[in-house]
């Protein structure tokens, strides 16, 4: 399949003030037309940012330290900033953790979306582009201003806004976390029925491995600025490979034994000051050996996936199957 | 909620208001009672015989309980008759004579002042919004540039440090010490002959508008900093809007609230009389005139000049409630609670 988005070697650093902080330590992550991947980790983990990063909205303390982010065969670093504006307008769509305040609370929706689509606000096209997010009453709400929506209304807004121009990749960082658990799973459905209506792309960032389980094709998972694990996601969740992704399948909730309990990872995500010379998961991981902790792992094609373990054969040949989330994944 | 809700979130307003208003009569009209010697001695003074002020005293109720006294002050005040003034105010602080033959009704003498408090009012408002703001606007556009963050806190700090008597001070030294086309003093009312009424004007309002003109600024750099850290923000930029359009169409009217506050405020207080710049620049405003009277302990025009001063101020203050409910709607929700 065409590649959509490379995104390679990516590194990020944040201006703290006790010295640069690493978000992404050099994350890679090849993403084809019309896949939806789901982008998982604890956080920290540098999620949110390969998120910002490749629409270049990074806050003014990020700097991109190296790699590139490729859509389409183009590098968003070389675009000048006019470029940039109507990359992001008309090929990439962004939807947020918190529908509600990603929404102007002083702008009734229509005129929201009638500047996005660069029409009157009398519009009728307003009207359809409520009813293709599963709207009903679209009228009522068009005339509405952001606090007087539901969270799951808020977010079939912002979703609107979000594919209102058509664009072929559709980032979508945490998109249900704010909302009742009830309305969380209309929302995706909405979500992952646009890339078949529409051959978008759908990048997920989360940490709700039911959701990734349940509608992506592919899993990337992320630790220490670095996606360590990417393939697809019914042979991740059946059998992980990456000793971090095998924890945080076990540390899913859901994914205890009745009557049996969560088990935490130990230990603490690292946070890296510059580039990591060693397995970042290495002083977590119950399978480190020496070479783990001298050298950095290099990302090796096992068992379908794309893995960064030192013992990736090893762990494929050894990893039991796993029976969490993915085990009823039907792709 | 349409116009229905924006009614009711009104008539709260409105209720809140008034009943500010009462609160600040009752304060009022307490002072006033609790200052050492009575009106009758004030009125007659220390040597006049006990029958004249108990005529007195009978003539306008002045033994009757306090809270009927109040009512009756306060019906009349609203009646439009705020009392009568025990002298005609002269020009000048200084002068102490009073005759009675002078007395005039306070609202007649507060009528006539008026005018001139309101028009410097105005002038100073306008020039402080035109200045403060946009200049708070591009500060907190440029607040990434240590140059500007710098430079915009020295002036607002200088702005609202610097008392009005020593702005005003200089200007009447300067511009009395040379020719600059303005004058220093010499008020003609704007009917009479608008152009030498404005020469007059300016530097009295100039002198009013710095410390309006700083806060504003200040206001509305921060309001404008606050704005941009808004998620909604950062999803404009995602949605690839230019900085223009992110400034005209998201910044301006949600940083709009806490500058409308302090316009409303500055507005309220200046309605109130700017007594020190009437007072150096001999424009005879309502402030001088409450001012005087003051020292000339006539009571019955400080009173009812300090509850003008608050009916200007909670009014202006009630518009600006009024503004922010169409500015941002979710205040009609908040002010439900």
């Amino acid at each position: 399949m065409r590649s959509l988005l490379q995104i390679e070697q990516i590194t990020v650093e944040y201006a703290t003030e006790s010295g640069p902080l690493r978000a992404l330590d050099g994350a890679s992550l090849n993403v084809a037309a019309g896949e939806t991947v789901g982008i998982v980790g604890e956080s920290g983990s540098g999620k949110s940012t390969l998120a910002l990063t490749i629409g270049r909205i990074l806050p003014a303390y990020a700097s991109h330290v190296a790699g590139d982010v490729i859509f389409d065969g183009y590098s968003v670093f070389a675009h000048s900033t006019s470029e940039m504006r109507s990359f992001r307008r008309d090929e990439l769509g962004f939807i947020f953790q918190n529908p509600v305040s990603a929404l102007d609370p002083t702008m009734r929706v229509k005129y929201q979306l009638a500047h996005i689509l660069d029409v009157k606000s009398s519009d009728p096209s307003i009207m359809s582009q409520l009813d293709r997010v599963g709207l009903k009453d679209v009228e009522r709400v068009a005339n509405r201003f952001p606090h007087e929506l539901s969270g799951g209304m808020a977010q079939r807004v912002v979703i609107a806004l979000a594919i209102a121009r058509g664009p072929r990749l559709l980032i979508a960082d945490e998109p249900t976390s704010s909302l009742d658990s009830t309305i969380r799973d209309q929302i995706l459905e909405l979500l992952f029925a646009l890339p078949a209506q529409t051959g978008a792309t759908l990048l997920l960032f989360t940490h709700d491995l039911r959701s990734v389980a349940k509608y992506c094709d592919r899993v990337a998972v992320m630790y220490g600025g670095n996606v360590i694990e990417h393939g697809p996601a019914n042979k991740i969740f059946s059998r992980p490979v990456h000793p971090y992704t095998e924890a945080l399948l076990k540390a899913a909730p859901g994914a205890e034994e009745i009557g049996g309990k969560i088990e935490a990872i130990p230990g603490r995500p690292p946070i890296l000051r510059g580039r990591s010379e060693q397995c970042p998961f290495a002083p977590r991981c119950r399978w480190v050996v020496d070479i783990c902790r001298h050298q950095r792992p290099v990302a090796q094609t096992v068992d379908g996936r794309l893995v960064s373990c030192h013992r990736a054969e090893e762990m494929a040949s050894v990893a039991p199957a796993c029976q969490i989330i993915g085990a009823n994944h039907a792709s | 909620m349409g116009y229905l809700g924006y009614l009711r979130f009104a008539m709260e307003r409105l209720a809140s208001a008034i009943l500010t208003l009462l609160g600040v009569s009752i304060l009022v009209f307490t002072a006033i009672h609790l200052i050492p010697g009575s009106y009758e001695a004030v009125m007659l003074g220390p040597q006049a015989p006990e029958a004249a002020r108990e005529r007195l005293r009978e003539k306008y109720g002045l033994d009757d309980p306090l809270p009927q006294q109040y009512m009756r002050w306060l019906l009349a005040f609203l009646g439009g008759d705020m009392g009568i003034a025990l002298c005609r105010s002269q020009q000048s602080i200084g002068q102490q004579a009073c005759e009675n033959a002078d007395q005039a009704p306070i609202i007649a003498e507060f009528a006539r002042r008026a005018p001139a408090t309101i028009q410097l009012a105005f002038m100073a408002a306008a020039i402080a919004n035109l200045v403060g703001i946009p200049l708070g606007i591009l500060a907190g556009l440029s607040a990434g540039s240590r140059t500007v963050r710098g430079s915009s806190r020295a002036i607002s700090a200088l702005g609202m440090g610097i008392p009005s008597f020593v702005l005003g001070t200089l200007f009447v030294y300067v511009f009395s010490v040379h020719d600059l086309g303005l004058t220093v003093g010499g008020y003609v009312p704007l009917s009479e002959d608008p152009e030498a009424n404005l020469r007059a004007m300016v530097l009295p309002a100039i002198t009013l508008s710095i410390f309006g003109t700083a806060l504003f600024a200040r206001t509305t750099r921060d309001a404008v900093l606050t704005v941009l850290a808004e998620p909604f923000i950062m999803a404009a930029v995602a949605r690839g809007e230019s900085p223009r359009q992110i400034v005209r169409r998201h910044v301006l009217r949600n940083a709009a609230i806490p500058v409308v506050t302090v316009s409303a405020v500055n507005m309220g207080y200046l309605l109130g009389g700017a007594a020190i710049a009437e007072l150096l620049f001999s424009v005879p405003g309502f402030g001088w005139y409450v001012l005087a009277a003051i020292h000339k302990r006539d009571y019955a025009v400080v009173q009812a000049g300090v509850l003008v001063a608050a009916v200007a101020f909670v009014a202006v203050n009630l518009l600006a409630d009024l503004a922010y409910a169409i500015i941002d709607p979710r205040t009609i929700r908040r002010g439900r609670g």
